[in-house]
């Protein structure tokens, strides 16, 4: 089971890096601003070539729905880890882990840790999502303490605030997720399990689907377009998770997903 | 190129040479009391290749955020630097230091990494090997695609 599970999720992480994600191959199509041709050309020579679609392969972020009848040998984090290794052991990516981050900054040469959240649920099976998270849509991440009285339209402009300072920055056009509640680390955590959503996926509620919506409008009325150049859209979508929170408080937290939103989700039957 | 009449905005397919740099070398340099490397003359590109597959000259490579690098353009261009490259908008002391030293700022397609490495013919690390990705390396390219995004007058795209 071990064997298929690695085999598996290493292919995932493979594709992630090599295919454009069928679900905004169509916005690239169509997109035809500065840079245009070389966007589509990319795409074409990475999945002929197996060069990473873009030479940022990330730190890999696990989300694991693990049920409590799947049985596993090892800890989950120990299997994602020699993945992570292999993988960017043996393909042309790019090492992009340092040991310590802030004297040293030295590489460790394998692309590990993995960054794995597990989440023990009903069941026998294994779900896992995944995102491939570049450093340049990764330092737009942000943590937001509001107070528990904000209103909507203060949400709203807090985000729209952010993206339009830096979303540039991150390679637009984007995936937005946002995490609303809970602590701080959960509205960050939430943030960033709301971008392996696919792009047509909405809140179950309609006062959040609606909220999505809104945002989505608002940022792609920013204009800032492919690359960050005015031209095309600026956001595929919008997701917001949401988590119960204290009386006091109310975190906003806010992760974005590059152009290229390379995600991967397998699952597997114990 | 004369990089005094280049504008804002301009389509460029560049063949040459450029210096890969980034955060680490960069920060690297300035501990040294006198530079060791010439860079009179040079383009500098905000980059970090990743692995070389056996059959390219290179690998995947491409633009990384220059507003990072702002803080080193200064000590860049009393190098002689003649121009620098990457992705995204950048500060206004940017601007500034364009129009004061007569540089230019060009962008190159981002995300898009495999292609751009099919426009490199040769590579070689210069300095610093043990930052891997992050080595001063230089390379020569043909038909790179850029667009000027702030001139030697001070003007930018986002204007």
């Amino acid at each position: 089971m071990e064997k298929e599970i690695k085999e598996t999720i290493k292919q995932a992480i493979r594709d992630a890096n090599t295919r454009i994600n069928e679900d905004i191959k169509p916005f690239i199509d169509h997109y035809n601003g500065p840079f245009s041709e070389a966007l589509k050309e990319n795409y074409h020579i990475s999945c002929s070539t197996g060069l990473p679609l873009c030479q940022d392969t990330g730190m890999l972020e696990f989300f694991c729905f693990l049920g409590v009848g799947f049985r596993l040998e090892r800890p989950l984090q120990e299997v994602l880890d020699e993945i992570v290794y292999e993988v960017y052991k043996e393909s042309p990516y790019r090492l992009s882990t340092v040991d310590d981050p802030l004297f040293d900054r030295k590489n460790r040469m394998d692309n590990t840790p993995a960054i794995v959240h597990i989440f023990s649920v009903v069941g026998k099976s294994l779900e896992i999502r995944f995102l491939i998270k570049g450093g340049g849509s990764e330092n737009l991440s942000r943590l937001y303490m509001m107070t528990p009285s904000a209103t909507k339209e203060e949400v709203v402009e807090q985000i729209v605030q952010h993206i339009k300072e830096a979303g540039a920055r991150a390679c637009p056009p984007l995936k937005v997720g946002i995490g609303l509640g809970g602590t701080s680390e959960t509205a960050m955590m939430i943030s960033k399990l709301a971008l392996t959503s696919q792009i047509s996926e909405k809140n179950q509620d309609q006062q959040y689907a609606l909220l999505e919506d809104e945002i989505k409008t608002r940022i792609n009325n920013l204009k800032i377009g492919f690359q960050g150049l005015g031209k095309g859209i600026s956001c595929y979508s919008v997701h917001i998770l949401t988590h119960p929170t204290h009386i006091a408080t109310l975190p906003l937290a806010i992760s974005v997903d590059c152009y290229l939103c390379r995600t991967g989700c397998v699952s597997f039957e114990g | 190129m004369k990089v005094e009449e280049l504008k804002v905005g301009e389509n460029i397919q560049y063949t040459g040479e450029f210096v890969i740099m980034r955060d680490a070398a960069q920060k690297k340099l300035t501990q040294f009391q006198a530079c060791p490397i010439n860079l009179e003359g040079k383009i500098i590109f905000y980059a970090g290749p990743a692995k070389k597959p056996d059959d390219c000259p290179i690998g995947a490579i491409g633009p990384t955020t220059s507003a990072r690098m702002d803080k080193y353009l200064e000590m860049l261009f009393k190098l002689g630097v003649k121009a620098t490259v990457g992705k995204g908008g950048r500060s206004d002391l940017v601007r500034d230091l364009c129009k004061d030293y007569k540089s230019i700022y060009c962008i190159t397609p981002s995300g898009c990494a495999a292609g751009l490495s099919k426009k490199v013919i040769e590579h070689k690390i210069l300095m610093f090997e043990e930052l891997q990705s992050e080595a001063i390396q230089k390379i020569l390219v043909k038909d790179f695609p850029l667009i000027v995004a702030i001139n030697s007058q001070g003007h930018t795209i986002w204007d």
